[in-house]
């Protein structure tokens, strides 16, 4: 289950960020993945709580994951951006290039990023 | 009193390890040292074919191996008989390994004290794909006795991968094939090296040192 390393590795980012602010607690943190990367969304949320259970400044927070759209990066002519809607029929993850229509594309499995963390904050 | 705030933060979930990874990578090839990861899923023949590579190569290189299981030291013991320095990693039930237990493995050793450097990843075809561990090459590795549709099934581990090594080719026939699995690796990326072995019979075991860029003599 990768998906805990992914969110082990979302919770030491938001560590460093917590240690900046008077924190009292993590609210919510919003992460954004095309649909290719290889994340069950629930699986996710899932690591994140066994992960953040013990941890009082996480205790009730939540993670959320919002779909992005994907991007390719074409071979033949070094177009990066969305693919066309259409893929290879007989090969997962091979898109079109809209540029060229070359299928012999990458696609970008990392894009996961940390979009947001709502933190409740001491004034204090 | 308390008040939310909102931060933007706007950074890949992966970086961590991805600037772990390529530093790795970077000090690899500054040091002229050559780093591979060789990923498959279990029973593909993944450590055959370092003990293989490692009994071709221990004569004219040090070879230094990471071993990922989640339990055992069964590989780690195996290739270490084939003329390797080898370290076992333990994963206890995680899925794959990262830059970092690569990185805590080579703050252990002497980087200078080796030529080239492998890593046998965890046994499987999904997780590894996504978590770079700063080698210069992955090679994925399946046998034809994982069916005809082994990498149209997972594509991604493939896209990540500069070289397919197609195993067990000595009992090609009527039941196992190569064929399929040969056009699909070049298919899902034009620019895979896709090659054929037999650990068992040393079959291409030279073509896929070669394709890693290891100069060797011929065998006699």
């Amino acid at each position: 289950m990768h998906e805990y390393s992914l969110a082990s590795a979302i919770v030491t980012q938001i560590e460093e960020i917590v240690e900046k602010y008077n924190v009292i607690r993590v609210k919510k943190i919003i992460v954004s993945a095309s649909p290719y990367e290889m994340i069950i969304p629930d699986l996710l949320q899932e690591a994140y709580k066994i992960i953040t259970h013990e941890m009082e400044k996480f205790k009730d927070s939540e993670l959320l994951m919002e779909i992005k759209a994907a991007e390719i990066t074409c071979i033949d002519c070094d177009y990066t951006g969305k693919p066309t809607e259409e893929g290879d029929p007989e090969f997962a993850y091979n898109f079109l290039c809209p540029k060229c229509g070359s299928r012999d594309t990458h696609i970008n499995m990392k894009q996961m990023t940390i979009e947001t963390v709502d933190l409740e904050l001491s004034e204090e | 009193m308390v008040e939310i705030k909102q931060i933007s933060v706007k950074k890949k979930a992966y970086v961590v390890n991805d600037e772990l990874a390529e530093n790795i990578r970077n000090k690899m090839k500054t040091k002229n040292k050559r780093f591979f990861n060789v990923m498959g899923s279990i029973g593909s023949g993944k450590t055959l074919i370092l003990e293989r590579i490692a009994e071709r190569l221990s004569p004219y290189y040090k070879v230094f191996v990471i071993n990922g299981d989640v339990a055992t030291t069964i590989d780690a013991d195996r290739i270490a008989k084939c003329g390797a320095t080898t370290v076992q990693i333990n994963t206890g039930g995680g899925c794959h390994l990262t830059a970092s237990l690569m990185q805590k493995e080579f703050d252990k050793i002497n980087i200078d004290d080796y030529d080239i450097f492998f890593t046998e990843n965890v046994g499987n075809l999904i997780c590894p794909a996504a978590w770079d561990v700063g080698a210069a090459k992955n090679i994925v590795v399946v046998s034809i006795t994982e069916g005809e549709y082994v990498i149209k099934k997972h594509p991604i581990i493939f896209k990540g991968a500069q070289i397919a090594v197609i195993n067990k080719c000595d009992i090609e026939g009527e039941d196992f094939d190569s064929k399929t699995l040969v056009e699909d690796a070049s298919k899902i990326k034009s620019d895979m090296e896709v090659i054929c072995t037999s650990a068992k019979t040393k079959q291409g075991i030279d073509d896929l040192i070669t394709a890693l860029g290891i100069d060797i003599p011929k065998r006699e």
